[in-house]
């Protein structure tokens, strides 16, 4: 996105709080400095911006506490925006940065969010006879547990550029992020303007994880500049900001309770889940703890279930999804409970969950989601079988070995694709969805090309540009593949059909008396016209799709075998095995390239990643010399395989990989943890100090 | 690229004048109270794009040649400042002589990093858990520092005094680091502990041994600087098992998990030494 150059590109730079929660009760904006051309506060976004919008999920109450654009009268975390400053360079516009003056006075901190007294999200999903499945059971184990804030550290920070042309109206805008729709759709809401009069562009973008789904607050400010001034303004992200502003991920406590008989059986599960939520609510935040929620009977066929989660203000940058985005909280909760359930039983862990799984599908879950299609027993039996061998403790090491199943909701909603053939033979295909890095151009070139019978590098794939792509949604929640791509399927096959039609009125005869073959049009009688004879006797063929389906889950079993030094604390990841069931698998590299991805940060959230805010509610992992992130070194061997269960609700039997590694890993990890410390169980990230601090006391005791 | 020069130029730091001098002599009278050298920069640069250090004026000594050199002179090692830290690892007479250098440099963050940091600018800088100030610290090395009025030479007791904090004046540079000879068969261990290859070291130990005639121990992350453990060395060079010698070194560390921590390196470092 930075590279991105227009003619009197101006630069923008802003000032943030350094208070977690204050009312402002003076701001001074310099007169003059090199290179200022404007500044920018609350005030003068008046009838220009509003608030950004807030998305409820299906059920949930949400507050009416949308982030605004820039702080008004009180800021409510340190890093909010408080005011822009537009200059010649960033540089220039970070120096006039350093001269606007504001005054606080500085209100009550919430920092932990089971102090707080401001609600933003309540969800509560309940089915089966909850109360008298634990009055008849004979156990009930119960436990607390806990995921951190973590920051989703893409490559590239966030941006845009803005540029406003005032002879048609019409304000176009590059954004660093996953996909036009929702930036465009949640721009055009906080400006006022119509959807028409905006361009969204997502070039080429270096990673989101979630993190880029909701449009910049910074965004909509460089679009305000960018009108106001008639110029174009750019804003580049530097790594600080990225770390305070940039909305985080997690930060989920619950507390879980399991029914189960002697003999195994889980019977009802109830769960009350906490989320930290930040500030404000962001278009997206309130979703990941809905998927939390929905998710807490996992790949089990529990009969009652009743959930509640509270999502609830606190003095941080708001949360909103990363990688997971509320499934990775989900295992982790449910395989914690269950696999705690299988050492109060004394049960094999497998076992008590080779007895519980789902097998018949659909299945609709008592939370109210219908999982589609799956085969959990092999995916669990093929981690069992590609585990090593037991590790074992030694006087320098305790060892411990954990598996964890996992359902993910994938897809849903609605992409498109139009198809058309261009001069030459060659086919185009415009897709709704972005990719940030998945690798999209291979997948659904293949897609295309097996049904247009001819080699992938003959069709041309096109994204992210308002003025140009069909209408989506976007690029999140593990769904390209299986919306995207059935819409790349759909609109080859049209364009099949559309070629057929064309041939047979060039030839005058019936459509089907004609067949397609090895990318062209075949006459019963021998005739024949490839692609590129096609768009040169009937130029300008095109057929566009749409495909909308119910969500599809996806699943999978991981394994891992850890080794704790009893000296150090230190964490050691011997091995994790992968089992994921994505339906049917496109490309197996890239769908590979996602489990190991995903895994490796996974691990990252096990071993060191944690955001961390002081009592003065003071991010103190502000930068990479104290967020720390996983290495090439720290990879342990990861054994992937695929279990290949097609879902019935696309085309292409697809449903989502992007995520199953950053699910599964965590919930894995935590249980070969507690396994190796004796069923003591502590919460990620599983630092020294913290395992060191748990082994002395068990020797204590 | 963002920024092609001009008024456009993207850089991060607050504005500060520049001087590249050619001698150490232009660069003494440059530098002063809000006039920073500027060698690797690979502290500095961070700290000026967070705008936490802010001089007045950035006196670059790269292209002073004489500050570069790592030679020895009759049977001490002279290391110019200026010397980038990946001369410790690479060379030869280092790894025969003072192999401990080449261990602890092999731990200084990434390749890049040692590629372009400089050993002055390691020690000068005195990051609490810089791993360069600490094998000095156990080679007894001796520091010599210059300034436009004079010159001066500090051993590492007086040098570091806290995190980032030296006793160099503000008009004063460090100019070689002067590292005495070890006895005949010497071997060294450092072992450091991070949250992830490269990181910055949680703790470390650094461990020079010579049975029966020279036995140093130096903590990093024990404390605000590098610390030699005496009662530990004494113990070493009377022959106490690496464990022993470790429990010892670990008292410097206060208690808890940093002690518990401390033992395992200093033991591991010790072991490496041939304790």
């Amino acid at each position: 996105m930075d590279d991105i150059e227009l003619p009197g590109l101006a630069h923008l730079a802003f000032v943030r709080s350094p208070e977690a929660h204050a009312r402002v009760t003076a701001l001074k904006v310099p007169k003059d400095a090199p290179g200022l051309i404007a500044v920018l506060t609350s005030r003068d976004l008046e009838g220009l911006a509003r608030a950004l919008p807030i998305q409820a999920p299906d059920g949930a109450e949400a507050a009416d506490e949308p982030h605004p654009v820039l702080a008004g009268e009180v800021v409510r975390y340190a890093g909010e925006p408080v005011a822009a400053v537009v200059a010649e360079s960033r540089a220039l516009a970070e120096d006039a940065a350093e001269l606007v003056e504001v005054d606080y006075e500085p209100l009550e901190l919430v920092i932990d969010p089971a102090l707080s007294q401001c609600r933003l999200v309540r969800w509560r999903g309940e089915g089966g006879d909850v109360e008298g499945a634990f009055a008849a059971a004979d156990e009930v184990v119960s436990g607390r547990y806990a995921m951190p804030r973590l920051a989703a550290v893409p490559m590239e920070t966030r941006g845009a550029v803005a540029s406003y042309s005032a002879d048609d109206d019409l304000l176009t805008i590059w954004c660093s992020a996953q996909d036009t729709h929702r930036q465009h759709k949640q721009l055009a809401a906080v400006l006022g303007r119509a959807a028409e009069s905006i361009r969204v562009v997502i070039p080429d973008v270096g990673g989101a994880f979630g993190s880029k789904g909701s449009l910049a607050p910074e965004a909509a400010v460089a679009a305000v500049a960018a009108m106001n001034l008639g110029r174009p303004v750019k804003w580049t992200e530097d790594r600080f900001e990225n770390f305070v502003g940039a909305y985080q991920g997690r930060g989920v406590q619950a507390d879980v309770e399991l029914a189960l008989t002697s003999g195994g059986r889980m019977l009802a599960l109830r769960a009350h889940i906490v989320a930290d939520l930040g500030a404000y609510l962001l278009p997206t935040t309130a979703i990941p703890p809905h998927t939390t929620g929905m998710l807490m009977t996992g790949c089990y066929d529990i009969p009652a279930a009743r959930v509640e989660v509270v999502g609830m203000r606190t003095n941080k940058v708001p949360t909103g999804p990363y990688r997971g985005a509320g499934r990775p909280e989900a295992a982790y909760f449910v395989e914690s409970v269950v696999d705690d359930g299988a050492r109060r039983l004394g049960m094999e862990p497998v076992e008590l969950r080779r007895r519980n799984l789902v097998s018949r599908f659909p299945h609709p879950s008592p939370l109210g989601w219908t999982y589609d299609s799956g085969d959990y027993r092999r995916c669990l039996d093929l981690a069992v079988e590609l585990a090593g061998p037991q590790p074992q403790p030694n006087g320098e090491w305790l060892a411990g070995r954990g598996v964890a199943m996992y359902v993910e909701r994938a897809g849903g909603q609605f992409e498109s694709a139009r198809a058309s053939l261009e001069s030459g033979g060659s086919v185009s295909i415009a897709s709704s969805t972005s990719p940030h890095g998945q690798g999209h151009d291979t997948t659904f070139a293949q897609i295309a090309a097996e049904r247009l019978q001819v080699e992938p590098d003959r069709v041309k794939l096109s994204f992210s540009d308002s003025a140009v792509s069909p209408a989506g949604i976007g690029t999140f929640a593990s769904r390209s593949v299986a919306m995207g791509g059935s819409a790349v399927a759909l609109a080859a096959e049209a364009l099949v059909d559309r070629c057929r039609r064309a041939a047979a009125e060039l030839w005058s005869l019936a459509p089907e008396e004609l067949s397609w073959d090895a990318g062209g049009v075949l006459s019963a009688s021998g005739r024949s016209l490839s692609l590129g004879e096609l768009a040169a006797a009937a130029p300008g063929l095109e057929a566009e799709a749409r495909f909308e389906s119910d969500l599809v889950f996806s699943s999978g079993a991981y394994h891992a075998d850890v080794e704790i030094e009893r000296a150090t604390g230190q964490l050691s990841i011997k091995r994790v095995v992968a089992v994921d069931d994505a339906g049917t698998i496109v490309n197996p590299l890239l769908a590979e390239g996602q489990v190991l991805g995903g895994t490796a940060q996974g691990l990252g959230q096990c071993l060191v990643e944690e955001v961390i805010y002081n009592e003065e509610a003071q991010p103190t992992t502000a930068s990479f010399a104290h967020y720390s992130l996983l290495t090439a070194a720290e990879m342990p061997p990861i054994a992937t395989a695929f279990v290949e269960s097609p879902t019935p609700l696309n085309p292409l039997g697809a449903k989502g990989i992007g995520e199953g590694g950053a699910i599964g890993t965590p919930a894995a990890v935590g249980n070969a943890v507690a396994d190796a410390l004796g069923g003591r169980r502590l919460d990620p990230p599983y630092t020294e100090e913290k395992l060191w601090l748990a082994m002395e006391e068990s020797v204590q005791r | 690229m963002a920024g092609d020069g001009g008024v456009g130029a993207a850089v991060k730091p607050a504005a500060f004048e520049y001087s590249v001098p050619d001698t150490l002599e232009e660069a003494l009278e440059l530098i002063g109270a809000e006039s920073r050298p500027l060698a690797g920069g690979q502290s500095l640069v961070p700290l000026l794009n967070f705008r936490l250090a802010r001089p007045a004026r950035l006196v670059d000594v790269n292209r002073i040649p004489e500050l570069a050199y790592l030679r020895k002179d009759g049977a001490a090692l002279r290391i110019g400042a200026l010397t980038r830290q990946v001369a410790l690892e690479r060379s030869p007479l280092v790894a025969a002589e003072w192999p401990l250098l080449r261990e602890a440099t092999r731990n200084v963050g990434h390749a890049q990093i040692r590629s372009r940091g400089t050993v002055g600018g390691s020690v000068a800088h005195a990051d609490p858990t810089a791993e360069l100030p600490v094998a000095f610290t156990a080679l007894d090395a001796r520091f010599h520092l210059r300034s436009s009025s004079g010159a001066r030479t500090l051993g590492s007791e007086e040098l570091f005094r806290w995190p980032y904090t030296t006793a160099l004046a503000p008009d004063e540079m460090l100019v070689e680091i002067e590292v005495p000879p070890l006895p005949q068969g010497a071997r060294a261990g450092f072992v450091e502990h991070a949250r992830t290859h490269g990181d910055f070291a949680v703790a470390g130990a650094a461990v020079v041994l010579a049975p029966g005639r020279y036995a140093a121990v130096a903590l990093l992350g024990a404390g605000p600087k590098p610390l030699r453990a005496e009662q530990a060395e004494s113990a070493l060079l009377e022959g106490a098992p690496a464990r022993e010698v470790a429990a010892l070194a670990a008292e410097l560390a206060g208690g808890g998990y940093p002690r518990a921590l401390m033992a395992d390196l200093v033991r591991r470092a010790a072991e490496e030494a041939g304790a």
